[in-house]
């Protein structure tokens, strides 16, 4: 039962990490740039629907309208950015996106300032008990409505042409200008797409776990989950997110207990700190030194 | 190559400006203006306004303008040991009013070799020794003592197993542990069934707070500052804890609380040691003529603390400079002789804020009362507590 | 780097070292911290900007040099002994880290950099006995080969000498046969591997060198502010000296210099003119946002940094004011440009 409910927590934060995941991947597939400000633009969507609603629109207009801006913004940057960059080597454009994240970060802290703030109820208040389990509605849209924009947009990238021309973008840049494909609107499209995505998550994020600039560090935990479903797979980005989801939750209320009242009872060491912020990443070594692809990744060739 | 010329020039670019400003009397100050910890940065400012106040009202002290600076520490222990050099040997401060249990703890040595009064914002027992420690300075009761008190009253109301939960930095980590090492829980009759860490710039608990519920504890004493709490409470309540369960600090009595998580922070207490912004005392009618020409940013308990932070710096001064006759040229002389008149403040009157103090023993107001929200307010139950 | 510009490198240093006593405790302060990040950021771009690893741990590797020079002074050693162990123990931490680089390439060698980052910072935090965990290493002051320099003016002339040496140091090994490797490895690991460069232990060759310069950096950082505590070496310090070395240059020594003297001084300066206008939140978010947004402009319009732009503009003066001399750059002119980006 305790178990049961760990993993509902940790589904629920796992897939805001899978949306947030599926952004970075889109844009590396496309482009292999790897985008650090990812939860930057998940941080600023969270921030403009709560601006928008602070002005008096209704929440769920606030975050359409929000998720708007940010397509919006997703493209200026590439646009502005990312595509006199073209040529620049890959840790100047890690560099660069670095750079968006902490102009982002500021921008935030100027308008509304560093303290936490509180998010308006994109949903109703409230839980259901389900023998013992306590669900919030906060949790069960969280994942419905993360679980719908995933499916939905595996969806698109398979069964419309857009979809079509990404991925043929993705797979052979070369190719698909051969083919006649406007590779870099391809590419302005994929960070649109993924600014988007990250600004629903973060607003949902936000509705979960309050709104502060914190918020952007949800960028560095979606590292090791990319890594793990293997960089280039969508799918595996969402398998990946709620797979360390559940792990955080589970080493949060199983792991790091167990193995401190092992350690209190027999050493003199009485805290293991806080072992949930380097799971992840351990987890991240280990496969990296095992399967380099990934779980769901496929092996690239090397280009000389 | 070039390089050194670089810096030698910039150092002398940065280092002449400010030389150039010349006050009577230096007071410096640093706080969390950004960081995580911002929410409670009212004790830097309320220490600041109430130097501008005394500029505004009374053109300083004894006819000398106080010249003020506010640095921003950023809650990170580099920034604030920088703050700090920059007090000391370049802003010339008399008076140095800094943040950090951990900047606090590792600058001890050297306040005491630079012979600076020092005012500290955090509250930890291993800063505060008038004689090992005679230049640092304190605003009340210590994080250990108040944690002592929070468990004092769990045992009274028959609780018998109870859990700390605190932030993974010196100010969560150390008090709780000395507190633990001390045994004063066993002895009170409790025991203690958990203790649990937690990053200190967390943004989701409910994996630890399941833990908590998991252990079904008498009493969860939070020792971490607002923001963190109001993680643990949203999360407590996502789970079906009431707020009732936790007890807070000093630094966990702001409005932003209840604001934020309404029927959910109900039942919440922390341990509060200075008076409400707004409450009907003396220093609030300075406050309130201070707040006509000027902007108060944070209006809580924290600002009430730095203007009190304030009177006390600004009476020690005042003292000094009486008993010199002016302000001495001397400013080692200075440091010391202001030193000594805070030791000696004679019952000193904050304006309501906190009791009657004394700084004999370098701590001020040894006094907390518990306050609970009650219908979206912190209402004080019971009397005031001598931490002692 | 030419004997003359050896020379020159010495006499600044020395020029600077006089001009000292001079210089208040804060303008001390500011020389040796802007030497110390120089050490740091020559360190880096040997690993990043020769060799063409990416890395974002570097933060965390400063920090281990920081704790070994901490605890091998409060045992009582000499300053020396203290920063070459530091060197040592900081060498072997970035060899293991660089371990996964005979594996992994490119970006997801940079990732598995940033789990070395996280790791480290949750081991300051555990390792209570060596790093006293969240409350700092407290550092006594140690003498420097017996004397004792354990004030601001001490530090910033052992720091701006240490920053010198490394210069040499660095410049001399870039012409060896181990630093023409680096180079190659850099620009194409497959001819390197196609010349019969033995790949693996070249890597992990600049790894140990960038991992003892990172040591001393970091050591010398924990005896001047005398306390070595987590917060100080988090994530967000890796990424201020991949910028250093990005806005100072990708491959060039002097970049390092001038890179770690602009991310070093930009918030001090920000700081001191957001303070003439009040308002220290947005003091805060000016400095940052001026941060982010220069990184961005660097990139995109002068992505080989600082030091390209000034030598070209000192090229152009020179053109404009005729063949005044021989030198190859003037140290005045470079000088009045960095002020001027600043």
């Amino acid at each position: 039962m305790f178990v049961l409910q760990l993993a509902v927590a940790g589904i629920a934060i796992g897939s805001v990490y899978a949306l947030i995941a599926l952004g970075i991947v889109l844009i590396y597939k496309c482009s292999g740039v790897v985008n650090f400000a990812q939860g930057g633009y998940a941080m600023l969507g969270a921030f403009i629907t709560y601006g928008l609603t602070s002005v008096g629109l209704p929440s769920v207009i606030a975050l359409v309208l929000a998720i708007a801006v940010m397509g919006g913004l997703g493209a200026l940057t590439q646009i502005l950015v990312l595509r006199p960059m073209l040529k620049a080597p890959v840790v100047a454009v890690m560099m660069a996106t670095l750079g968006i994240l902490i102009t982002f970060r500021a921008v935030c802290l100027l308008i509304w300032g560093p303290d936490q703030i509180g998010f308006p109820a994109l949903f109703p208040i409230g839980a259901i008990e389900l023998s013992g389990i306590f669900m919030t509605y906060n949790y069960i849209a969280a994942f419905l409505l993360s679980a719908i924009l995933c499916a939905g947009f595996l969806a698109f990238y398979h069964y419309t042409p857009i979809g079509l021309m990404q991925r043929c973008t993705a797979d052979n840049t070369r190719a698909a200008l051969a083919v006649g494909i406007h590779v870099s609107n391809q590419v302005t499209i994929a960070w649109t797409a993924s600014a988007m995505l990250a600004g629903l998550g973060g607003a949902l994020l936000a509705s979960l776990n309050g709104l502060s600039l914190g918020l952007s560090n949800i960028g560095l935990v979606a590292f090791p989950v990319i890594v793990l479903g293997g960089m280039t797979s969508l799918p595996g980005a969402v398998v990946a997110g709620l797979v360390l989801g559940i792990l955080q939750a589970v080493t949060d209320g199983v792991l790091t207990p167990a193995i401190e009242r092992f350690l209190r009872e027999h050493t003199d060491i009485y805290s293991v700190g806080t072992l949930q912020q380097v799971i992840p990443y351990a987890l991240l070594v280990l496969v990296l030194l095992v399967r380099p692809q990934g779980i769901f990744g496929t092996k690239e060739s090397e280009r000389v | 190559m070039r390089k050194s010329l670089v810096i030698a020039a910039f150092g002398a670019l940065l280092a002449s400006p400010s030389n150039a400003v010349s006050a009577d009397i230096n007071v410096c100050i640093w706080g969390t203006i950004t960081g995580p910890d911002a929410l409670v940065n009212g004790m830097s400012y309320g220490a600041r306004d109430y130097f501008e106040y005394l500029n505004e009202a009374e053109g300083g002290i004894e006819g000398h303008k106080v010249h003020t600076v506010l640095l921003d520490g950023r809650y990170k222990l580099d920034e604030e040991q920088k703050n700090y050099r920059r007090c000391v040997s370049e802003e010339n401060a008399v008076f140095i009013n800094g943040w950090s249990t951990g900047a606090v703890k590792s600058l001890r040595d050297q306040i005491q070799s630079d012979a600076v009064p020092f005012m500290t914002d955090s509250h930890s027992s291993e800063v505060l020794d008038p004689k090992k420690f005679p230049y640092i300075f304190m605003a009340g009761p210590t994080y250990e003592q108040q944690i002592l008190i929070g468990l004092r009253s769990a045992a009274k109301a028959g609780g018998k197993r109870v859990v700390i939960m605190h932030a993974n930095n010196e100010y969560g980590r150390a008090p709780v542990e000395v507190v633990r090492k001390s045994g004063a829980i066993e002895e009170m009759g409790l025991e203690l069934v958990d203790q649990i860490e937690f990053p200190f710039d967390t943004q989701d608990l409910t994996g630890q707070i399941l833990r908590v519920k998991n252990i079904d504890p008498d009493l969860v004493f939070v020792q971490a500052s607002t923001p963190q709490m109001l993680v643990v409470l949203r999360d407590a309540a996502k789970v079906g804890l009431p707020a009732s369960l936790f007890m807070g600090n000093m630094y966990n009595i702001s409005p932003a609380i209840p604001e934020q998580l309404g029927a959910s922070a109900e039942g919440f207490r922390s341990i509060q040691l200075y008076a409400d912004f707004g409450s009907d005392i003396p220093a609030m009618k300075d406050i309130n003529k201070y707040g006509e020409s000027n902007t108060i940013e944070k209006r809580d308990t924290y600002y009430m603390k730095g203007w009190y932070q304030g009177i006390a710096m600004s009476t020690a001064i005042r003292n000094a400079v009486k008993k010199a006759g002016g302000v001495p040229d001397d400013l080692v002389a200075f440091r010391n002789s202001v030193r000594d008149e805070m030791e000696n403040l004679p019952s000193l009157d904050t304006g309501g804020i906190t009791p009657v103090v004394n700084y004999a023993n370098h701590q001020g107001p040894t006094q907390a009362r518990i306050s609970e929200i009650k219908g979206g307010s912190y209402t004080a139950v019971g009397e005031w507590i001598d931490a002692e | 780097m030419s004997l003359r510009q050896i020379i020159i490198l010495i006499t600044v240093a020395l020029a600077v070292m006089v001009v000292l006593p001079g210089l208040g405790r804060y303008g001390a302060y500011i020389v040796y911290v802007v030497a110390i990040a120089s050490i740091g950021a020559l360190a880096l771009n040997l690993l990043i900007g020769y060799c063409g690893q990416i890395s974002f741990c570097h933060g965390g590797l400063l920090g281990v040099g920081a704790y070994a020079a901490g605890n091998i002074g409060n045992a009582g050693q000499d300053m020396v002994v203290a920063l070459v162990g530091a060197g040592i123990v900081t060498a072997f931490v970035s060899v293991m880290i660089g371990l996964p680089a005979l594996r992994l390439r490119g970006l997801y060698f940079a990732i598995s950099t940033l789990a070395a980052q996280f790791i480290l910072e949750y081991l300051f935090r555990l390792i209570e006995p060596w790093t006293h965990g969240v409350s700092g290493l407290l550092i006594q002051p140690a003498p420097f080969f017996g004397l004792d320099l354990s004030n601001d003016r001490g530090y910033a002339a052992i720091a701006v000498g240490l920053l010198v040496m490394s210069l040499i140091a660095v410049s001399r090994l870039l012409r060896t046969d181990l630093g023409r490797r680096f180079i190659l490895i850099r620009d194409s690991e497959i001819v390197a591997r196609g010349m019969g460069v033995n790949v693996a232990r070249t890597k992990l060759w600049a790894f140990a060198i960038s991992g003892f310069l990172a040591g001393m950096s970091g050591g010398l950082l924990a005896f001047t502010s005398r306390i070595a505590a987590p917060e100080a070496f988090e994530i967000a310090l890796s990424v201020d000296y991949v910028a250093m070395i990005i806005v100072g240059g990708l491959g060039s020594l002097p970049g390092a210099v001038i890179g770690a003297g602009f991310v070093v001084l930009l918030p001090e300066v920000a700081q001191r003119i957001g303070e003439t206008f009040g308002a220290a939140t947005q003091t805060a978010a000016l400095r940052e946002m001026v941060f982010g947004l220069l990184i961005i402009l660097f990139l995109i319009h002068e992505p080989r940094g600082l030091n390209s732009l000034a030598s070209r503009a000192v090229r152009r003066l020179r053109r404009t004011s005729g063949p005044l001399s021989n030198n190859k750059r003037s140290s005045a002119s470079d000088l009045e440009m960095t002020q001027a980006r600043l």
